[in-house]
């Protein structure tokens, strides 16, 4: 879920946009420019993932995708979610333009934490990349509706019991999320292995 | 049930009827947008009709309102400067004001009003948690002004949260309904040229247009491939193998996207990519553009000051 515009403190609105922009510029310096125009390309098939919507009994609800993102680009991932956001927010309104900061952290954090996460622990085996993918985008959707909850929560007492909804309502999100994301990185390990495999790792190879 | 130094007014049917119908009000107009939108597509259905789920950001570039002639690098750092004014409103009334504001900004744009009013629609769900969850839980003060519903006596709703929540509604709308007199006025290279003379790195802003792009690309890709999978009689269902179908469908997009980037970034090299695109996409700017962005930060200003010294109702 996307944070509007007006919903938080216009202090935590602005801060949150300097941290986002401090990221990005760490971004920018760590990862190879030639790989930009790719990260960019990619991202564009995120933002189309995250459209497509699951069912779920009566309804359907669609991917968050933090947890996949940080895995299958690392350090890059806070740089593609803040460019994914930004474009969600001009084309469709999801988050508003003044609380892009603070949906870009939401985001972009359990991101990169996923990526390390997952590049750390995700072993040789199908069955071990498969389990460690399904937790990390589990994982990453929890985090996210914590950073939402905690973000809600500095709006100040009022906020609370919505903090508590939010969180609530992300819990059916992360199930799915989480067995969707272990069959796309067990799919993904089956079919081309190398996509998942940190840069340095893939050139040698 | 008890709250001390709190006013309780016990409403009766038609009065709380009409309170909980201005609630909801903003949730209704969204769903019969939607319900709107949904029977023009059904209707158009069978024709080999363009596929607009994705609106093009800058289909309604070409105009002559102050907004299209204004230079994109003051008119982004004016409304957005506005737009930080306007969340930092804190009392219903001045809200009010400014969503009236940016109403008739996005009418002096002369653009139709489907994609803002889609933009509203898209707020709904969030806006319309707030709307439901806020006068529930806002905790009671001294003064504050309890309502009882007669047929929900276990529910005290807190006036002050009706307030606040309305407040948000009106911010979040009025900000929406900027995005397109700032955004959809001038082409998508040059609003993205404007940020790039605000400060932004010139690489994000090719980013931004390489992946607005293949947004299109790849939509086209996933549409293809759900019609495969539909073809070979693939019914989501809530269950496993339909989650496992799905999964495999995404790590697919995924790999093809992947594999496409080798291709364009090749292609982009072939043609003499160097790290920027040519071509001059930069408005000079010029005294009436000041003038006008001097003018809606003054607007801003003023609703604040007013929100600050006259706040009118405030709970």
């Amino acid at each position: 879920m996307h944070i509007a515009d007006g919903v938080l403190p216009t202090a935590v609105a602005a801060g949150s946009y300097v941290l986002t922009l401090a990221g990005l510029g760490l971004s920018l310096r760590t990862v190879d420019s030639r790989d930009l125009p790719k990260i960019a390309v990619v991202t564009s098939s995120f933002f189309v993932a995250s459209l497509i919507h699951v069912p779920l009994g009566p309804t359907s609800v669609h991917l968050v995708l933090p947890g996949i993102v940080g895995a299958l680009l690392g350090p890059a991932s806070f740089l593609s979610i803040t460019v994914g956001l930004f474009l969600q927010s001009l084309l469709f309104q999801f988050g508003g333009l003044t609380a892009l900061g603070a949906n870009a952290l939401m985001m972009g954090v359990p991101a990169l934490l996923c990526g390390f996460f997952f590049r750390r622990f995700r072993g040789n085996t199908q069955t071990s990349n498969a389990i460690v993918g399904a937790l990390v985008s589990g994982g990453g959707v929890l985090l996210a509706a914590l950073f939402l909850a905690l973000l809600l929560a500095t709006g100040g007492e009022a906020f609370f019991g919505v903090a508590k909804m939010a969180l609530l309502a992300h819990v059916p999100v992360m199930v799915i999320e989480a067995l969707v994301g272990g069959f796309v990185i067990s799919f993904l390990f089956r079919v081309k292995p190398e996509l998942l495999a940190p840069r340095s790792r893939r050139k040698r190879a | 049930m008890n709250f001390p130094r709190a006013t309780v007014i016990v409403l009766n049917g038609a009065q709380s009827l009409a309170l909980l119908s201005c609630l909801l009000l903003p949730l209704i107009c969204a769903l019969v947008v939607l319900f709107l939108g949904k029977k023009r597509r059904q209707a158009g259905r069978g024709e080999p009709a363009p596929d607009w789920s994705i609106p093009a950001i800058d289909a309604q570039a070409a105009g002559r309102s102050l907004f299209h002639t204004w230079a994109p690098a003051v008119k982004i750092a004016a409304l957005l400067a506005t737009s930080f004014l306007v969340v930092s409103l804190n009392s219903l009334i001045w809200a009010l004001a400014a969503l009236v504001l940016c109403v008739l900004a996005v009418q002096l744009t002369g653009m139709p009003w489907t994609r803002p009013l889609k933009r509203l629609a898209a707020l709904a769900g969030f806006l319309g948690m707030l709307v439901v969850i806020l006068p529930l839980t806002s905790p009671v003060h001294p003064g504050d002004t309890i309502v009882l519903l007669p047929w929900l006596k276990s529910w005290p709703l807190n006036l002050a949260g009706v307030f606040l929540a309305l407040t948000i509604v009106c911010k979040a709308a009025a900000v929406a309904l900027l995005m397109e007199p700032m955004l959809a006025t001038a082409p998508l290279a040059r609003t993205l040229q404007g940020l790039t003379d605000l400060g932004l790195p010139p690489v994000l802003n090719q980013m931004i247009l390489l992946c607005h792009r293949y947004i299109f690309v790849f939509q086209q890709e996933m549409h293809r491939m759900q019609r495969s999978m539909r073809v070979r009689g693939f019914a989501p269902r809530t269950d496993l193998a339909t989650l496992r179908t799905m999964g495999n469908g995404f790590g697919m997009l995924f790999i093809r996207s992947f594999e496409r980037t080798e291709r364009v970034y090749e292609a982009m090299l072939s043609r003499g990519y160097q790290g920027i695109f040519p071509g001059e996409t930069r408005q000079k700017i010029t005294c009436p553009d000041l003038v006008k962005g001097a003018l809606f930060i003054i607007i801003g200003l003023l609703l604040l000051a007013g929100d600050r010294l006259l706040p009118g109702i405030r709970f």
